[in-house]
């Protein structure tokens, strides 16, 4: 599975800046509506939040996975978010967050749906490409990142 | 030479002891038991070696080894904490009495059938060879980047603490049947075992608490707290075994006792006792490898090898299920248990026994237990890490890379001062040393950086290598260790691919868990916790646990008591 498939070029953003974690998810839940339902932005973003009540999807070093299910939809969906001013997400390392990656699952996720997010953590944990997103100049630069990421090794 | 001098004496002791201490630098690599390669030692210095040294005198090495024992005990128990009691204590105590027994009953039946010996006798060699040795275990295991997770750990660790004084005493029974078969019964020796374990027991606590107070209240110099340790252990080995009561049992725990109390000059006690730990265990292999016979091994090549093979292959994981059945261990765990056995010093310290009381086969006893140990060291010995890997009994550990140095602070106690290098892959590089995360009554005394003690306007920010000394209460260290630990980054993807990519918080609700990743909901957990469902399927949960839900697999990343805190979640991949 390459993670280009979940992501398009109009689900990828860069700069904004938020004030809370709600705000970033918020946003995010636009973003991913983008690819389903405009009006479903409200139920992704209920779905996202639940989730966080778990535990914080910050991985660490500065990256948060947020992810959730949704009814109707047909495969993963994702959105990837670089902020301006990194933001406190109550990651377990305690460190602020920049690099933001929603993932939306059907709602009767399979086992394959949770090896897209165990990919998209995989991905996260390749410290040059972590870098290679934080130096990216614009949502183009970030999406051609994503969409040409092989797996090391 | 003539080693019948005193000169030659100390010559020869000083030689054994120098080969063995040269030894430890080699076998650890090689991943042979050090014990094993002190007893070649002995072997090698004997009779059938080059050393060729006749050594036949099995009343001094018993007492030798036996004092040794005592030491090592006592040791054992300074060490031992507490909170390893929470998981550890009833498997241990069940391992400890049911499991030696089934041990011992098993590896007797095989021994008379094959031996062509009355059934006491054959169930002298299953008491002799039915106790384990975990220290060989931990020391083989090292201080890698990994460790057992704490409830198979802590069960081995204080299972062979309490096991010795069970096979000491079925030992000690056994002869006495057999040298009195019309007088001794069934009701005797289980009157002398009740006796043993009250008056070990109960020794050993009154000791330990007296022990204490000596060693709180006396004004002593610094040199001897360590001694009257030392003495005071043994002096509760002794009087305990006058009254004929268990006198391993009541120094080990007098050493438990001792160990967890805030105590004056209880670093250099530690520091003592590790030294003072080693040349016993130096000495009892070297003196019981001096005191076998090589040659007369060769006759018992198969039927030690039969015996051992029945031994490690059906009695122990016999006893091991038997004796855990309560308990609800996962059978990976069981499977460990089983295969860590190890036979150490106490089997062939108890085959002189039988020699100390004239029995007639005593030389059999002696050469089939001393081959069994032989064989344990090597074939089990060699094998305890590997096997840990195997069965995925390794659990990342965050905690070995303290390097940490502890020195008594004078007239006080519970207080010390310890010292530790600052990493350089650690968090702490670029604080300020005023706004480290220590408790309260810790406090930074001096910083050392390039070998020189700075002045404290001088402290700046930490840097690598820099060594923070500290003033710290003892009950505090494991909190300090913490803080000083580093957060090395090789070691991360080790760690998530154990514990997961996420990690979710003990109190978070199964329902919701199971909502967020479409996972069947477990019966009766709709109103759970994580917590207390992992609670439900394991009774003392510990780090590295794990249950599978679903696709996911949910492992335990800390605990706080039985309670899990943080749960890694691992998705399929």
């Amino acid at each position: 599975m390459r993670i280009a498939e979940i992501l398009t070029a109009d689900r990828v953003s860069l700069g904004h800046t938020f004030s809370s974690k709600k705000k970033a998810l918020e946003e995010l839940a636009g973003l991913l509506a983008k690819g389903v339902d405009p009006n479903a932005a409200g139920d992704i973003l209920g779905s996202l939040a639940s989730r966080e009540k778990l535990g914080s999807t910050g991985l660490g070093h500065g990256v948060a996975i947020p992810h959730g299910r949704l009814a109707g939809v047909e495969d993963s969906i994702g959105a990837f978010m670089r902020l301006k001013h990194p933001l406190d997400y109550e990651a377990h390392d305690s460190r602020p967050v920049d690099l933001l990656f929603g993932l939306l699952v059907p709602q009767g996720a399979t086992e394959a749906h949770l090896k897209h997010l165990a990919a998209i953590a995989e991905m996260f944990s390749d410290e040059n490409f972590c870098q290679a997103a934080r130096a990216a100049t614009d949502d183009a630069a970030l999406y051609k990142l994503v969409a040409d990421y092989k797996p090391a090794g | 030479m003539d080693f019948d001098t005193s000169s030659g004496l100390i010559l020869l002791a000083a030689l054994l002891f120098l080969v063995s201490i040269l030894a430890t630098v080699i076998t650890p690599r090689l991943g042979i038991p050090l014990l094993f390669v002190f007893l070649v030692v002995g072997m090698l210095a004997g009779e059938d070696g080059p050393g060729r040294i006749q050594f036949h005198n099995y009343a001094l090495a018993n007492l030798a080894a036996t004092a040794a024992l005592a030491v090592v005990l006592f040791d054992g128990g300074l060490r031992t904490h507490l909170h390893s009691f929470r998981t550890g204590l009833r498997p241990a105590l069940s391992l400890a009495t049911v499991g030696v027994l089934v041990t011992a009953g098993i590896t007797a039946a095989f021994c008379t059938w094959l031996l062509g010996l009355s059934p006491a006798e054959g169930f002298l060699i299953g008491s002799i060879v039915a106790s384990t040795d975990a220290a060989a275990v931990f020391s083989l295991l090292g201080a890698g980047g990994t460790a057992l997770n704490e409830r198979v750990a802590s069960a081995l660790e204080i299972e062979s603490g309490t096991n010795d004084p069970m096979a000491i005493f079925l030992t000690l029974a056994t002869i006495a049947y057999l040298q009195a078969p019309d007088s001794f019964g069934i009701v005797d020796a289980l009157r002398m075992l009740a006796w043993q374990m009250i008056a070990g027991g109960a020794c050993g606590l009154a000791g330990g608490w007296l022990l204490m107070r000596a060693l709180n209240r006396l004004r002593l110099g610094d040199a001897m707290y360590p001694l009257l340790a030392l003495f005071g252990g043994l002096t509760i080995f002794g009087v305990t075994a006058l009254i004929d009561g268990s006198g391993f049992l009541a120094v080990y725990l007098a050493g438990i006792f001792l160990g967890n109390r805030s105590l004056r000059a209880a670093a250099s006690i530690r520091r003592f006792h590790d030294g003072i730990a080693w040349m016993a265990q130096i000495g009892m292999f070297v003196i019981l490898g001096l005191l076998a016979s090589p040659h007369q091994l060769v006759d018992v090549i198969v039927p030690g090898l039969l015996i051992s093979a029945v031994l490690i292959l059906v009695a122990r994981p016999t006893a091991v299920v038997l004796a855990l059945l309560p308990f609800r261990f996962p059978w990976r765990e069981q499977l460990y248990i089983s295969w860590v056995g190890l036979r150490g010093s106490v089997p062939i310290v108890l085959a002189t026994y039988p020699w100390l009381a004239g029995l007639e086969n005593a030389q059999l006893f002696f050469n089939v237990a001393f081959f069994i140990v032989l064989v344990s060291l090597l074939i089990q010995g060699t094998t305890v890490a590997p096997v840990a890997e195997w069965l995925g009994l390794r659990v990342p550990n965050r905690a070995v890379r303290v390097h940490r140095v502890d020195i008594d602070l004078p007239g006080q106690r519970g207080y010390e001062v310890v010292s530790y290098r600052v990493p350089p892959d650690s968090k702490l590089i670029g604080m300020r040393p005023k706004s480290l995360p220590i408790p309260d009554v810790s406090r930074v005394i001096c910083i050392a950086r390039n070998g020189k003690l700075l002045h404290y306007r001088e402290w700046g920010n930490l840097q690598a290598y820099d060594y923070v000394s500290l003033l710290a209460a003892q009950a505090q260290l494991d909190v300090l260790d913490r803080v000083f630990e580093s957060i090395s980054a090789p070691d991360e993807p080790v760690s998530r691919r154990f514990f997961g990519e996420f990690t979710i918080d003990g109190d978070a609700a199964v329902d919701v868990l199971c909502e967020s990743y479409g996972l069947p909901l477990p019966p009766n957990a709709a109103q759970m916790t994580v917590s207390q469902l992992m609670l439900k399927h394991l009774p003392h949960p510990v780090v590295g646990d794990r249950l599978r839900l679903g696709d996911i697999q949910l492992v335990i990343k800390t605990v706080d008591g039985d309670r899990a805190t943080k749960i890694g979640l691992r998705l399929p991949s």
